[in-house]
């Protein structure tokens, strides 16, 4: 008797997008498992960011089609998307500059309908996990690009029913006690809530330890798939990061 | 709270003062406050929709000119009672932003400033030209609400009108709503991405603060009794955009206080009608230049000063805390 | 008609592709234009002359629009100023009535007519202003020539770049601010140039910048921001209806034939004819 796999919490088929002449993605594939942290990983232009933006709504793909359990979800609204319980964040922090931090934590939960009481309470323990409380009321653009990028990462945890974290770049530039917090955060919703996460980074060594599993984009086609060590030494892999000059890089772990 | 009992009992000490002010000064000058309190609710319903929004809206006083007439033209063509003719213009007002913004909301902010403005034109030129329907450039005659033109009724009625309106901004901003269109400002597509119906909100905003300024218009235009296509000139515009960014935007008071004092200032020059209109525009560009915040931000530092409060956040709307 | 409105619209279209921002005060810079121009013919150069002295009011208003550009608008992309968009906006708009009071309190609240250009003459059989006519055939030759310099000269290419990528054509080792200003220069005086030439058809006083300045606006967004080429075709729309509508309906509505053809494109086209969705993320 056959067993069938649990349906993935994201089906990316095909999907094929262009801008006028260039061609950002190219054919590309890939399925999450819920529970799963995905990296993706590829070097500079290679589409992985226009693939998160066909993921989580902000362009259509131009061919193919992107899944989410067995909706089809290219070509909703982002306000939608996040109402099926996806969230992203992005590689320049986009936080409501004028508003308080605890202003910022509340913006996805009362989109979503939840009592404000309720949601103010959430947010402080958040806050407070992300040892970001003593700036709870101030504007949020007088915090540092890295408090930033910690504000927008828990502010998707503000959801309920957060289902699939979509996160660009969340490691850039930022500093390491934060980064710290960052990946004790993903652990933590991974394992009690079972969240999957899908993290575009160019840091190595975090993904590596994260990330059960990488996907490698180039040139906008996948060129790559399996763990971290299996894909660090695939020679195409290697050719795309170095660009032609081939050697023996070997990652340890 | 100490700060916000404090709070109440200026607004309180405030209201009052306004209240028995017409007795202790010319009916000239209550008139002139009157005129203030109009522009006071039109400062304010812009700054909902152009300060917390972000949304650019150059026909507001458009849409005050169109419930002058609009209101006027259904009592007098339509034979309209005063209080059917001013709601259902109100609601006709309404339905036109709907459209208008359904048609210029979907993209960005720059299309509704260049649409508006464009609609701004046409409805002041079709009013000017259409002299057999509205009187063009002479202005048409307009039923009074209290059939006298004495100031004092007046005064209250727009007082009345301008704190309703206060109130309900206020109430607006406080609830989920004013955070939707705060975030539509800051960054309409974290808010998206978060959830928030940005299409949705700002159409919200622009009808309901062009309701506002429909609703005023109304009763403006029943209170002076003889209206133009002036209503819809640009320098109309303008003057709320002034009155908004001397005061403060996305400030409470601000459009409140920019809109008395600018006036009050107006008033005092008079005579020299183009150049305070010179002095007024380049007083914006430095405030915008140079102190972002208008007066309300002068408030503040004063208040830091003296009375060595807490470094608050900077938006006056904050959700405190505790 | 239209061509003449595209003057205008070229000016903003070019300064928003540039800086992204859109200058309210162009009718204003219009408005000079004409004034600089009537100072000029009555003064010294004469009516035959008039030529020199739309080339002559072109870059006066080039040197007054670098200036402001440097002043006000300049701080927005040196990081000092925070809102961007709702600065520009203001400022702009703020100027533009700043200027427009000016114009009254110095001028007077007059209408001036500057003479003739040309002598009343018939195309075909329709008998044509001297005045459109020499208006007309200047606009195509400013706008060809805009055209030639965006497109073939270097500095054009320039322009090219910056607008199509600010950051990536810093490193290429070009002052985006020094372009800022040119830009805004040239976009100005284009508008000044067509006010210099529609001078004896809209004559000169403070408010004659603010027809052109609605069209210019409406050929804007019916074309879509962004496009150049898109620019003439709705140009040319706009003038076409508009004299249809004033020839077949009535001319006394001739502001609302360009709105309804604005609102019409814009219910199926929102960016406009050829407007570029711009790339947000």
């Amino acid at each position: 008797m056959t067993e069938t796999k649990a349906q993935p919490i994201l089906d990316v088929h095909d999907v094929v997008k262009r801008f006028g002449g260039l061609k950002a993605n190219d054919g590309v594939s890939m399925q999450l498992d819920t529970g799963e942290i995905r990296g993706l990983i590829g070097p500079n232009g290679s589409g992985k960011t226009t693939l998160i933006n066909q993921v989580t709504g902000i362009y259509d793909v131009t061919k193919g089609s992107i899944h989410y359990f067995d909706r089809q979800i290219n070509g909703l609204r982002p306000d939608v998307i996040a109402s099926l319980g996806i969230m992203r964040t992005f590689q320049v922090a986009r936080v409501f500059r004028d508003m308080t931090v605890l202003e910022n934590m509340l913006i996805p939960a009362l989109a979503q309908g939840q009592r404000r009481g309720k949601a103010t309470s959430r947010a402080k323990e958040l806050l407070d996990f992300a040892l970001l409380t003593r700036l709870m009321d101030k504007p949020a653009k007088s915090l540092s690009g890295g408090q930033n990028m910690l504000l927008q990462i828990v502010r998707g945890f503000m959801i309920n029913g957060l289902k699939l974290y979509v996160m660009d770049e969340p490691f850039a530039g930022v500093h390491q006690s934060i980064k710290g917090i960052i990946i004790k955060s993903i652990k933590m919703m991974n394992k009690d809530k079972n969240v999957t996460f899908l993290i575009v980074s160019h840091e190595m060594a975090t993904v590596s330890s994260l990330c059960s599993k990488v996907t490698v984009l180039a040139k906008g086609q996948r060129i790559a798939e399996g763990s971290m060590k299996t894909v660090a030494n695939n020679p195409e892999v290697i050719d795309a990061y170095l660009g032609g000059a081939k050697k023996d890089v070997h990652v340890e772990g | 709270m100490k700060r916000s009992h404090l709070q109440y009992f200026g607004i309180a000490a405030l209201l009052l003062v306004l209240v028995v002010l017409p007795r202790m000064i010319s009916d000239y000058w209550v008139y002139v406050i009157t005129i203030a309190y109009f522009y006071t609710v039109m400062a304010a319903s812009w700054n909902l929709l152009g300060g917390y929004t972000g949304q650019f809206s150059l026909a507001h006083h458009t849409f005050a000119m169109f419930g002058a007439y609009g209101s006027s033209l259904l009592m007098v063509k339509a034979g309209f009672p005063f209080w059917l003719s001013i709601p259902a213009v109100i609601v006709l007002t309404m339905l036109v932003s709907a459209v208008l913004g359904i048609l210029c909301l979907r993209v960005q902010g720059l299309y509704l400033a260049l649409i508006t403005w464009a609609f701004a034109e046409v409805c002041r030129n079709y009013v000017r030209l259409h002299y057999a329907f509205t009187g063009g450039d002479r202005g048409m005659d307009t039923p009074l609400i209290f059939g006298t033109l004495k100031p004092l009724p007046y005064y209250y009625l727009f007082l009345g009108i301008a704190i309703f309106c206060i109130v309900l901004i206020a109430l607006v901003m406080k609830s989920r709503v004013g955070f939707y269109l705060r975030s539509i400002r800051d960054d309409p597509i974290a808010a998206r991405s978060m959830g928030v119906n940005i299409v949705r909100y700002k159409i919200v905003a622009f009808m309901l603060a062009s309701g506002i300024a429909g609703m005023a218009g109304a009763f403006y235009g029943h209170s002076i009794g003889l209206i133009s296509p002036i209503m819809g000139d640009f320098n109309e515009m303008a003057m709320i955009i002034i009155f908004v960014v001397i005061g403060g935007m996305r400030t409470q008071p601000g459009p409140i206080v920019g809109a008395l004092s600018v006036r009050y200032l107006m008033e005092l020059l008079r005579e020299y009608a183009e150049v305070r209109i010179v002095i007024l525009s380049a007083i914006v560009i430095l405030v915008m230049r140079f102190y972002n915040g208008g007066l309300m931000q002068l408030w503040g530092q004063v208040r830091r000063r003296f009375g060595g409060g807490s470094d608050g956040p900077v938006s006056a709307y904050e959700t405190k805390s505790s | 008609m239209g061509v003449l409105y595209c003057l205008m619209s070229m000016g903003i279209n070019f300064i928003y592709g540039i800086m992204k921002v859109i200058n309210w005060s162009m009718g204003e810079f219009f408005m000079i234009g004409a004034f600089v121009q009537y100072l000029l013919l009555t003064s010294f150069l004469g009516s035959r002359l008039w030529f020199v002295g739309v080339v002559l009011s072109a870059v006066a208003v080039f040197i007054l629009g670098a200036l402001v550009q440097k002043v006000l608008i300049k701080p927005m992309f040196v990081g000092i100023i925070d809102a961007k968009m709702e600065y520009a906006t203001i400022v702009t708009i703020s100027l533009a009535i700043f200027l427009r009071n000016i114009a009254v309190v110095i001028g007077g609240p007059y209408i001036y007519t500057p003479k003739d250009y040309a002598e009343p003459t018939q195309i075909f059989t329709l008998p044509m202003s001297g005045n459109r006519l020499v208006a007309f055939i200047g606009a195509l030759v400013l706008l060809a020539g805009f055209y030639y310099f965006i497109k073939k000269t270097w500095t054009g290419k320039a322009f090219q770049g910056v607008a199509q990528n600010r950051t990536g054509i810093q490193t290429a080792g070009v002052n985006v601010l020094k372009y800022d200003m040119l830009a805004f220069g040239i976009g100005t005086a284009l508008a000044g140039a067509a006010g210099a030439l529609l001078a004896p058809i809209f004559l000169v006083h403070p408010q004659c910048g603010m027809v052109p300045t609605v069209r210019g606006f409406e050929i804007i967004v019916i074309a879509g921001l962004g496009s150049i080429p898109g620019i003439l075709v709705a140009g040319l729309a706009l003038g076409l209806v508009e004299s249809l509508g004033s020839a077949f309906i009535s001319p006394s509505y001739v502001d609302i034939y360009g709105f309804i053809l604005l609102v019409a494109i814009l219910s199926f086209k929102p960016y406009g004819l050829f407007g570029k969705t711009e790339r947000t993320v």
